[in-house]
């Protein structure tokens, strides 16, 4: 056990640190559409032009081959440079956290070859098609299905609440492949580009007043089937690889913001005045409330830490994922329920959910938190029958 | 950055729990209950061989030579088997005398001769958890801490909520007015060790009451299956695993904050109270549902797990004041 930093590591919080000084932009992300994409995939260059992207992956797809404890050294500097704009509310999310992450572990040589690079150097948008309206904590009873033609797969159905979809060029698509199977056993993962002929995608505006989320309509869509990841039939395992992923590492970013978050509003709390002129901080409540919020997120970086050091381990993310995940999403919610009850009447105030000095529009957003990527009722399942060994029902 | 243990680590956990089984068994343990001193001499004696008592403290002050991480391991098993005894009066005083040059005290209580009780202020009174046996008393205070002598002090035994914690009073000028056998003026790091390694305790217990209520809804039949593959069992199970994850990993960072003496030391001490506080408390309180009619009775351990979260969460400060420190605390850098 230790906090030691190595001596690179040390050095590339410095490098990190100096860069981020020079090349942050000051500008607001645009919240929607293509001047969103444009803006997010041009922020994808600049940290691929400055080395910051791919930080933990493979040098020979255009990484940099290193640590997780480096990329979380570089998600706490990006938090500490007090950015204008959150790491992860990004069009880049998906092909960054988890979709990558999959096919370095689960795809071919040339699926390597031809996606990383493009995703590094912010080429592409890739979003997540595993929702369906029927099938969503229950993921595997999905039913959009794909049947194979030649060396094509044919698929029709439907998908939802699919992020960035309309700005998107690729997919992480679930498909059936195998309706006679059992139904953990006959599903596919496989690349879809979102600009093949039948795809109709349909924007769905979001609580946070975002249209972001969207349906996606397959009408005989073609897919090559040297686009299918992790084999045919296979889908399920290659998913799963996808989940542990986005469920283990893939909101470190947040985590390590949230701790700059709750300092933030412990500040606000130190300016602000109730009605008689006393400093907000010395109400008793509110005092408890923050204070509970720091040692929270201070535990939730050690958390992270000891996740770090699993990983390093094992190799992939585990199951333990889930018990971050669950403590992160809820810590989340209650920092921002706090928020409001922190900055008074300008709780009446919509803000974007994103930029600086916002708090309304992330309370609005941070009710995703506990729903998107798993709901917290099956990231408690997962705790208690694979962390814990419990019994299924 | 490596939040784990070691294999050195693990194996010094391993021969704790063996020792802890074999020695401290609660069951047997009853039969002391309420008794004014529930350790006995001997037992406290083996303790001391098994380089307990000096196991943080360096070489040249007479110590094993490990230092607070290895130290918080050990206190993280006492709580997870609910241990009585002065243990944390006992590291802490040992600790003061050697640090303040009375090295024969220091070698008194790291041997087991001299057994340490801790004093706190309640009024114009001391609050002594442990009196019965001690020969020390660890007094702390604003003004710094001490090992003073018991004898010729009254003590006045109350009955305590945790019947493996005696409890008794004792006037504190009387205890003052004598000479102290050691003395520091600014007992801050030491207060911050013992911040420590309560909080260890704390989320042993934390994570023993997880496992206490994972292990007895695996085997506990109802309906015809296990209870723990009711959702609602399943997922308490699951808030207690991750309460306890939180406690243990808080604990681990903060005593390496502690231990290399860095800047942000207090604040993730203060954290760590604060977080594994409230772990041991909650985790103890649903282990208890869980269990449900036996988890209620006497025989069982349940309840030894709720009483002594409920005076550890007393012990060296509350939540309350460790939640004022820690926002008092710049941000950690
Ligand atoms: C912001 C956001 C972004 C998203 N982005 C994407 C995306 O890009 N791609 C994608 O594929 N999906 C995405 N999703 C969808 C997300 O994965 C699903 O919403 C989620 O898995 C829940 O499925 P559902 O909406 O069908 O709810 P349901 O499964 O219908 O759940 C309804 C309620 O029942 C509870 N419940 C269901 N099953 C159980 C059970 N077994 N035990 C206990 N309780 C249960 C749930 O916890 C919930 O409270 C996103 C969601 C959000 C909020």
């Amino acid at each position: 056990m230790d906090l030691d930093l190595t001596e690179e590591e040390h050095a590339f919080r410095e490098e990190a640190r100096t860069w981020l000084r020079s090349n942050l932009p000051t500008e607001a992300r645009p919240p929607e559409g293509q001047a969103m994409r444009d803006f997010d995939l041009a922020w994808q260059r600049t940290l691929y032009d400055g080395g910051w992207a791919g930080i933990n992956w493979p040098v020979e797809f255009g990484g940099r081959g290193l640590s997780d404890i480096q990329q979380m050294i570089w998600y706490e500097e990006f938090a500490r440079a007090e950015p204008p704009f959150t790491l992860n509310n990004s069009c880049t999310f998906v092909a960054n956290n988890h979709g990558g992450p999959t096919l370095i572990v689960n795809g071919t040589d040339e699926q390597k070859a031809e996606h990383l690079p493009r995703i590094l150097r912010g080429e592409v948008v890739w979003c997540q098609g595993f929702s369906e309206p029927g099938a969503g904590s229950d993921l595997a009873g999905l039913s959009t299905k794909a049947e194979i033609d030649g060396d094509e797969l044919v698929v029709t159905g439907q998908k939802t609440w699919t992020s960035y979809a309309h700005v998107a060029d690729l997919q992480e698509l679930l498909v059936r492949t195998d309706p006679t199977a059992p139904k953990h056993k006959g599903i596919t993962w496989v690349i879809c580009d979102m600009r093949s002929p039948g795809i109709e995608i349909r924007e769905i505006r979001t609580m946070s007043h975002v249209t972001d989320f969207c349906e996606v309509f397959y009408d005989e869509v073609r897919i090559p089937l040297a686009n299918v990841v992790g084999g045919l039939n296979n889908g399920w395992r290659t998913a799963m690889s996808t989940l542990s992923f986005e469920r283990g590492t893939g909101f470190m970013a947040d985590q390590v913001e949230l701790a700059a978050t709750v300092e933030r509003l412990i500040g606000e709390a130190r300016e602000r005045t109730d009605a008689s002129g006393r400093p907000l901080i010395r109400d008793e409540e509110l005092a408890r409330r923050l204070a509970t919020a720091r040692a929270e997120v201070s535990a939730l970086r050690a958390m992270t830490l000891a996740g770090i050091s699993r990983t390093a381990r094992t190799g992939m993310p585990g199951a333990e994922g889930s018990m971050i995940r669950l403590f992160h999403g809820e810590l989340h919610q209650r920092v921002y329920q706090l928020a409001l009850d922190i900055i008074g009447p300008e709780a009446l105030r919509l803000t974007p959910v994103d930029g600086e000095g916002v708090w309304t529009g992330p309370y609005l957003q941070s009710f995703a938190y506990t729903i998107g990527g798993g709901t917290t009722d099956i990231q408690r399942n997962i705790v208690g029958e694979r962390v814990l060994g419990l019994p299924r029902a | 950055m490596y939040l784990l243990p070691t294999d050195e680590q693990d194996e010094i956990v391993a021969t704790v729990r063996s020792q802890l089984e074999a020695d401290f068994d609660l069951h047997a343990l009853a039969a002391r209950d309420g008794a004014p001193s529930v350790v006995d001499r001997d037992l406290w004696r083996r303790c001391a061989e098994l380089g307990w008592f000096g196991l943080g403290l360096e070489e040249s002050l007479g110590g094993v030579g490990y230092g607070l991480v290895e130290e918080a391991l050990l206190f993280a098993e006492l709580g997870s088997h609910a241990t009585p005894g002065p243990f944390l009066a006992t590291v802490l005083g040992a600790r003061l005398a050697a640090e303040a040059g009375a090295s024969d005290v220091a070698a008194a209580v790291v041997g087991g001769e001299s057994v340490v009780a801790l004093a706190e202020p309640e009024g114009d009174r001391l609050r002594v958890t442990d009196h019965g046996d001690a020969d020390l008393l660890l007094v702390v205070g604003d003004d710094g801490a001490a090992l003073v002598s018991s004898d010729g002090l009254e003590f006045r035994t109350e009955p305590s909520l945790d019947v493996h914690v005696p409890l008794a009073t004792v006037d504190a000028a009387a205890a003052r007015a004598a000479a102290p056998v050691a003395q520091l003026a600014d007992a801050g790091a030491l207060l911050l060790r013992g911040t420590v390694l309560i909080s260890a305790e704390l989320a042993g217990i934390a994570t023993a009451t997880a496992e206490q209520s994972t292990q007895y809804a695996k085997d506990r039949e109802q309906f015809g299956v296990p209870v723990g593959s009711f959702q609602a069992v399943k997922h308490r199970c699951a808030d207690m695993a991750v309460r306890a994850e939180a406690a243990t990993s808080t604990v681990r960072h903060a005593a390496l904050a502690v231990r290399d003496g860095l800047a942000e030391a207090p604040f993730h001490a203060h954290a760590a109270r604060a977080v594994a506080g409230d772990a041991a408390v909650a985790n103890a309180h649903v282990n208890v549902q869980n269990h449900g009619g036996i988890g209620f009775t006497w025989e069982h351990t349940a309840h030894r797990y709720v009483t002594r979260a409920q005076v550890l969460v007393r012990t060296l400060g509350d939540r309350t004041g460790h939640l004022g420190a820690l926002l008092e605390q710049p941000a950690p850098q």
